[in-house]
């Protein structure tokens, strides 16, 4: 191999991180496929290879080589199909999140992550994987949402559409605190959670692309745990786009609050 | 009919007088608002008038093009009909459509999907189209499986009504099937042959509605519609009542052999206006109009006449540019518009509006299931213009579909930052439910009719 060739190969050392997009054809309702490219795009302008895997119904996946793992909602007929699916994974997921594997979890897929959460009058095993159970409310929680969260200085924004309540273990931090909109359970005011590398929440929108530094969280997560602490900044990108869609968006949310006030 | 509809209709009536000679307002929704509020049963009452009977289009994209369509054609044949032609398709929408006159042959109805348990059961029509079911408007309808639901509790409480059924969307068939289990006779329509298209990202259906084993295409029209089945429990497209074949669709128009089964009947179709989706429509509107006595030529009569006025594919100059304005409001139909925008090889613009008002559905994360990238192919040849209340929102979807958006307030400002192009190259509008009538409006100042 002469010089010239050496500079135009593919720089091997160059960062990747491999996605496990679980069952994209069953749990993608709310635009989930949106929140993958989010994280894909977000990755390839910082020079960081992504990996997308998708994982289909029937596949016996291995999550020894996975940097995140992204989980989306469906429908009720939909999530039912791949509760079974999923299941089987559960030993695997376990200990995926035990070793600090990340992992997103929106609407459907974030009831999944708990011990329990009813599918109409039928309660249904999740996977265990944090420690919260989902049953259910009326009315159904439909509506913008807006939160303040710990992982990032902008408020997260999006759309929150549930009948489940979702009440966290003791030991478990919720994502935010929500300014607009309902959340988790409609009472205690909190959304989502926060376990080990583990996100879960109900806002979609999708979740990602309005909310670009809760993608950052993801990626600088999975790369801490592959790379090592501060092996490996984060660039910023220029997010004006984003943070404008962003505002505009809490701007609208506030102002309907101080009209309800 | 009692003292109490007479008071429903008559009131009806004044306020549609009061509407037009002195509001100079539209009257599609309120006059029936109120009859329905002083008699409950009125649609029942109504469908008295209707001397032969009618029919009742639903399904999530091109309802409102299907039922002028056919209603057109019963004109065209000489008989008398009632229509929501403006696509007020609620219940007070449909009183408001049967309250004008004395009588008619045909009540030709377009109905919301979640409103047909609220239509059918009064109206009992001849025959019940159902045309698609995509995700549309998920805050309001809910999960899909919601609305399939509401169509089979409306069957079950109007058995003498048949339905005729897409038999390439699985969804619909989905519906059908419970039906039929139930008693509805169903006939099907679709397209019985591979048009060797590019595939589409399929958001929904995938799955057997039977069993949930994935479902297997020998080819695919677009979306979820084609020739499916089930590898497991044998759910799968019908043989087909009324049949789509040599099928030619483009942005000139769609052409293609229409036939009917059971009668052996073939005839050639043609509009100059469409694509894929329009084979289906007009399939339907079809196979509609024929069991209403209409005969072929009369039919292919009122599709040369067809000029759509409600923003569907219109088509206007505006000093000299070519404006294309298009519905577009959910996957599946945007989906088919950049379809129909990439077989226009010109270079050109497009301005995309999404409002997230009540009628659009609040939540907008469809935007991120349409297929964008596609447009994205074009690179410079194509210049693409956000606008509408979630015009930040497009901006960002365009971002990482590797597109450079600006926005745009309104079709003005579209045409404005479209100004450096030659005057032969054409501007798309492409808008959901609520901006559309804007849009429309303001072309209809700016413009003349493109003919």
């Amino acid at each position: 191999m002469n010089s010239a060739e050496a500079t135009s190969a593919p720089k091997t050392d160059a960062p990747t991180l491999t996605i496990a997009h679980l069952y994209p054809e069953l749990l993608n309702l709310y635009g989930d496929s949106g929140n993958i490219l989010v994280l894909k795009k977000r990755m390839e302008w910082r020079g960081i290879t992504a990996d997308v895997r998708e994982v289909h119904v029937g596949d016996t996946p291995s999550f020894a080589d996975v940097d995140i793992v992204f989980i989306g909602g469906g429908s009720d007929r939909e999530q039912k199909i791949v509760c079974d699916f999923l299941l089987q994974q559960k030993d695997e997921l376990k200990a995926y999140v035990e070793d600090g594997g990340v992992l997103g979890a929106v609407c459907g897929g974030y009831q999944l992550l708990g011990e329990s959460y009813l599918m109409g009058e039928e309660r249904v095993p999740g996977l265990e994987l944090v420690d919260l159970y989902t049953d259910r409310g009326t009315p159904r929680i439909i509506g913008n949402i807006a939160i303040r969260s710990d992982i990032c200085e902008h408020p997260i924004v999006g759309y929150e559409n549930h009948g489940g309540r979702t009440h966290l273990g003791s030991g478990v931090k919720p994502l935010g605190e929500v300014l607009y909109g309902q959340g988790n359970d409609g009472i205690t005011g909190f959304e989502g959670c926060l376990w080990k590398n583990v996100l879960g929440t109900y806002i979609h929108g999708p979740l990602l692309p309005k909310n670009p530094g809760v993608a950052d969280w993801f990626i600088s997560r999975a790369l801490e745990r592959k790379y090592g602490k501060g092996a490996i900044a984060i660039e910023p990108l220029d997010d004006t786009k984003e943070l404008a869609a962003n505002k505009v968006m809490f701007d609208r949310m506030l102002a309907s609050r101080k009209q309800e006030d | 009919m009692n003292v109490r509809s007479e008071i429903g209709v008559g009131l009806g009536h004044l306020a549609r007088w009061g509407l037009r000679t002195v509001f100079r307002r539209n009257a599609s929704q309120l006059p029936g608002r109120i009859a329905l509020t002083v008699d409950p049963d009125i649609i029942s009452r109504l469908a008295k008038k209707l001397q032969k009977g009618s029919i009742v289009v639903c399904g999530t994209n091109g309802k409102t093009t299907t039922n002028n369509i056919i209603a057109s054609a019963i004109e065209a044949g000489g008989q008398r009909v009632l229509c929501n032609r403006a696509g007020a398709n609620m219940a007070p929408g449909v009183v408001a459509a049967l309250l004008p006159g004395s009588g008619a042959d045909w009540g030709v109805i377009e109905a919301d999907e979640l409103s047909t348990v609220n239509i059918v059961p009064e109206l009992k029509p001849k025959l019940l189209i159902l045309l698609n079911l995509f995700r549309d408007q998920l805050d309001r309808e809910g999960e899909i499986d919601r609305v399939q639901d509401t169509i089979v509790r409306a069957l079950a409480s109007s058995p003498e009504t048949t339905l005729l059924v897409c038999g390439d969307d699985p969804i619909s068939m989905g519906v059908a099937r419970r039906a039929a289990e139930a008693g509805t006779k169903a006939l099907s329509f679709g397209i019985a042959e591979d048009l060797h298209l590019p595939p589409e990202r399929v958001p929904e259906g995938a799955f057997c509605q039977v069993c949930g084993t994935e479902l297997v295409y020998d080819y695919r029209a677009y979306a979820q519609l084609g020739a499916f089945r089930c590898p497991k429990c044998g759910f799968a497209r019908p043989t087909l009542d009324y049949q789509a074949t040599n099928v030619h669709a483009g942005r000139s128009g769609v052409e293609f052999d229409a036939a009917c089964i059971a009668t052996g009947d073939q005839v050639h179709l043609r509009a100059n206006f469409g694509g894929v989706y329009m084979v289906y429509n007009l399939l339907a509107a079809f196979a509609a109009a024929t069991m209403a006595g209409v005969d072929p030529k009369t039919f292919q009569r009122a599709l040369d006449s067809y000029s759509p006025e409600n923003g569907r594919l219109q088509h206007f100059d505006v000093d000299g540019r070519e404006v294309v304005l298009n519905l577009a409001k959910n996957p599946a139909g945007f989906n088919q518009n950049i379809q129909l925008l990439l077989e226009d090889k010109r270079p050109k613009a497009t301005y995309i509006v999404i409002n997230d008002n009540y009628n659009d559905g609040r939540d907008i994360s469809w935007i991120w299931d349409v297929d964008f990238e596609r447009l994205a192919g074009e690179g410079k040849s194509l210049l693409v213009l956000a606008g509408g209340l979630r015009a930040n929102d497009l901006q960002v979807r365009f971002k990482y579909a590797g597109i450079d958006a600006q926005i745009a307030k309104d079709v003005s400002a579209a045409l404005e930052a479209a100004k450096d192009m030659p005057k032969d190259q054409p501007l798309y509008v492409l808008t959901n439910y609520s901006a559309l009538w804007p849009a429309k409006a303001e072309l209809e100042r700016m413009g003349k009719r493109h003919e």
